[in-house]
């Protein structure tokens, strides 16, 4: 069985932690508890006909422009990046974002997840997306268990290129 | 020898490039997770595949990491260096260190999370705020309105009296003129009522056997009686999928219909008023009924039609004068039809006419051995001559409309103006028919009617009726249940007064 290093970074409170509970063990709790460090799970996924086993780091959220520390991405294949639907914040640097962690990770593609769409209407969805000019792989709700799987089909995916 | 301290906080292994421990070289931190001949990434999850990928001959720090032992979470820096053929790990228990940056970061985050929620909370606020002032607005625009179109026939009514208390001459005349004006004003305070009933929530629906067919026959017959002109053709259509009986509120259906109709008639100087009503869809229990009413009369713009069901809204500046009342037909319209959980569309063209349509689904009497329930419209033909009627109210106004609706039918009467009054009269006399006001100093309708056991043998059949403006069905058990037989409700006409009394008498 092949092993595949993925992280998942992004702003803090964006839902990183309760997607990778949601993937791991389906559970979803309201509470905050702010990741520190890392935490790290494992999950066996098939996929094309073989199995593999996903290490799944959950990296603690940066504030701003903070650096996610360079060592955590020794290794990796693949990186999701998550930003929160319903927080300006968490969106407005994407870019930029994504191109520090392209050179942090050394890794071509970062797979881009917007979360928490259950807080938005599809109106307030749409203003969202007209303002986000890279392109979203996908929309996803760890709350209503939305999307998530098919998150990290993306992200095994992408591991395995 | 490294001292006890020291050697709990660290502890160095050496493993082989796939990560097999191949020994363990010095310090104790966590040492029952580091087995000999055994993958270090049992306990050490953050090596595998980092570990492939080390640079050779290198430090490398990864910070932050967690190892588990005897059910404790531990955070700890991690120090590796990769040889060719083997790997020298060295872990630092820094759990005390990342305990005050983890409650530091949570502090951070869960501030900026109470700060969003905050101004959320506050973004909320305003939006009220800004609907309670609109609202506070409409309300204020509605009572000066509303005042504004009471001013009106009060005006003349009172105008009329000063001219009729001047000259005898055209009494007639005067009198009709205030007759018209008193009728105006009591649309217009019913319709304020009803409105705010229903704005308050307090519109009691009943669900009782009716037939659309006798509603809308009435309907038109009332219409028919009250148009002057006759101009304008009424007619009605029913289809006969719409079935005999259904459950409603006939009255309230009718308030909707009436409202629609004299709003047509209105408008409409020469042509017809029509009402179909068809069955849209049937199931065993219910039947959706599709009410339309058209006219061919001067019809809306489309910004007109927009507001058509806005409060106070006449289409024409001045329709309210022309007119009467003020313009609250179709907003109690819209309203009934939405508590009978209806829907109401209206189209309209100038000049060439306006459509109401209303559908609203009804529950079918299922059970058609059900008695239709007999609406009191016969007459009743006894006479009150004669018969001792006791009036207690405190009001001289009422007591002289009373007495004055009572002398016209030859009654007995005898008029007291309190609760207390009226019970000296009542244990020395006996009477037919006792009318008591419910707010009287003293002793109120509702104190007497308490004090029963004291009406000696002489009134104790005697029915007695309430006078009073609470109508709701609350206040209304609220009576029955003291004793009273009935109640009359004000504003009453003579008839509905004279009528209400012949029906409690034996
Ligand atoms: N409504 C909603 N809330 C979510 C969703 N995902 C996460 N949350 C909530 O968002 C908050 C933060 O979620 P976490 O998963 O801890 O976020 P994180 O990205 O791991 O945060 P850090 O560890 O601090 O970086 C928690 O209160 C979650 O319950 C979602 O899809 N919908
Ligand atoms: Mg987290």
């Amino acid at each position: 069985m092949i092993a595949k290093k993925v992280l998942l970074v992004g702003n803090f409170g964006v839902g990183k932690t309760s997607l990778i509970r949601r993937f791991v063990t389906n559970e979803f709790s309201e509470d905050y508890i702010s990741t520190i460090g890392v935490r790290i799970s494992k999950k066996e996924v098939q996929y094309n006909e073989q199995i593999v086993k996903l290490l799944i780091w959950d990296v603690a959220g940066t504030s701003g422009n903070e650096k996610i520390p360079k060592a955590y991405f020794l290794g990796a294949n693949a990186a999701m990046y998550v930003f929160d639907l319903s927080r300006e914040e968490t969106y407005i640097a994407l870019e930029e974002n994504l191109k520090m962690v392209k050179e942090l990770s050394g890794l071509q593609n970062i797979t881009l997840i917007g979360n928490k769409k259950d807080l938005l209407t599809s109106e307030e969805l749409i203003a969202v997306k007209n303002k986000i000019t890279v392109p979203i792989d996908l929309i996803t709700s760890a709350k209503d268990d939305e999307n998530v799987e098919d998150a990290f089909t993306l992200l095994t995916a992408e591991s395995l290129k | 020898m490294i001292p006890a301290k020291i050697e709990d906080v660290f502890i160095q292994i050496t493993t082989d490039i796939n990560g097999v421990i191949l020994s363990i070289d010095a310090g104790k931190f966590a040492e029952k997770e580091f087995t000999l001949h055994q993958s270090v990434y049992r306990s050490c999850p953050f090596l595998e595949g980092t570990l492939e990928a080390l640079p050779y001959n290198e430090p490398f720090l990864i910070e932050a990491m967690i190892i588990h032992s005897n059910s404790i979470e531990y955070n700890v820096d991690v120090e590796i260096f990769k040889r060719e053929e083997s790997i020298s790990v060295l872990i630092h228990n820094r759990t005390n260190v990342y305990k005050y940056v983890d409650q530091l970061n949570q502090k951070r985050n869960d501030i900026f999370f109470i700060k969003r929620e905050i101004a959320e909370k506050n973004k909320e606020l305003d939006r009220l705020r800004k609907i309670a002032d609109k609202a506070n607005e409409e309300k204020s625009r509605f009572l000066a309105m509303i005042s504004h179109e009471i001013r009106n026939p009060l005006n003349v009514i009172l105008g009329y009296s000063e001219m009729i208390a001047e000259e005898n001459a055209d009494v007639q005349k005067y009198i009709n003129s205030l007759l018209d004006a008193g009728h105006n004003l009591k649309v217009i305070v019913e319709d304020i009522l009803d409105l705010s009933r229903i704005e308050a929530g307090k519109l009691e629906l009943v669900s009782e056997q009716i037939s659309i067919t006798k509603i809308v026959e009435t309907c038109i017959a009332n219409f028919y009686h009250q148009q002057k002109t006759k101009e304008v053709k009424l007619e009605y259509f029913i289809s006969e999928k719409v079935p005999t009986f259904i459950l409603g509120d006939s009255v309230r259906i009718t308030q909707v219909l009436s409202n629609l109709m004299s709003n047509a008639i209105k408008f409409t100087k020469k042509g017809i008023v029509k009402i179909d009503v068809e069955a849209v869809s049937e199931t065993a229990e219910n039947a959706v009924l599709k009410f339309v009413i058209s006219d061919t009369g001067r019809g809306m713009t489309n910004d007109q039609v927009a507001k058509i069901f806005e409060e106070y809204q006449q289409t024409e500046i001045n329709d309210n004068r022309v007119f009467g009342g003020a313009g609250l037909g179709l907003a109690i319209v819209k309203r009934l039809v939405h508590a009978m959980n209806g829907v109401i569309l209206v189209e309209s063209k100038i000049d060439k006419g306006t459509r109401f349509s209303i559908e609203i689904s009804f529950k079918k009497v299922v059970n058609h051995t059900l008695p239709q329930k007999q609406k009191n419209v016969e007459v009743n033909f006894n006479s009150l001559k004669g018969r001792r009627i006791l009036v207690a109210d405190d009001d001289v106004l009422n007591q002289t409309i009373v007495a004055h609706i009572l002398n016209k039918e030859k009654t007995v009467t005898t008029i007291v103006n309190d609760g207390l009054e009226a019970l000296d009269k009542i244990s020395k006399e006996s009477f037919d028919v006792i009318l008591l006001d419910i707010n009287m100093p003293n002793m109120t309708g509702e104190d007497l009617m308490r004090q029963r056991d004291l009406f000696d043998k002489l009134n104790i059949d005697t029915p007695f009726l309430a006078l009073t403006a609470n109508t709701s069905s609350k206040d209304v058990q609220r009576y029955l249940s003291l004793g009273f037989s009935g109640i009359i409700s004000k504003p009453y006409t003579a008839t509905e007064f004279v009528e209400k009394i012949k029906k409690v008498l034996p």
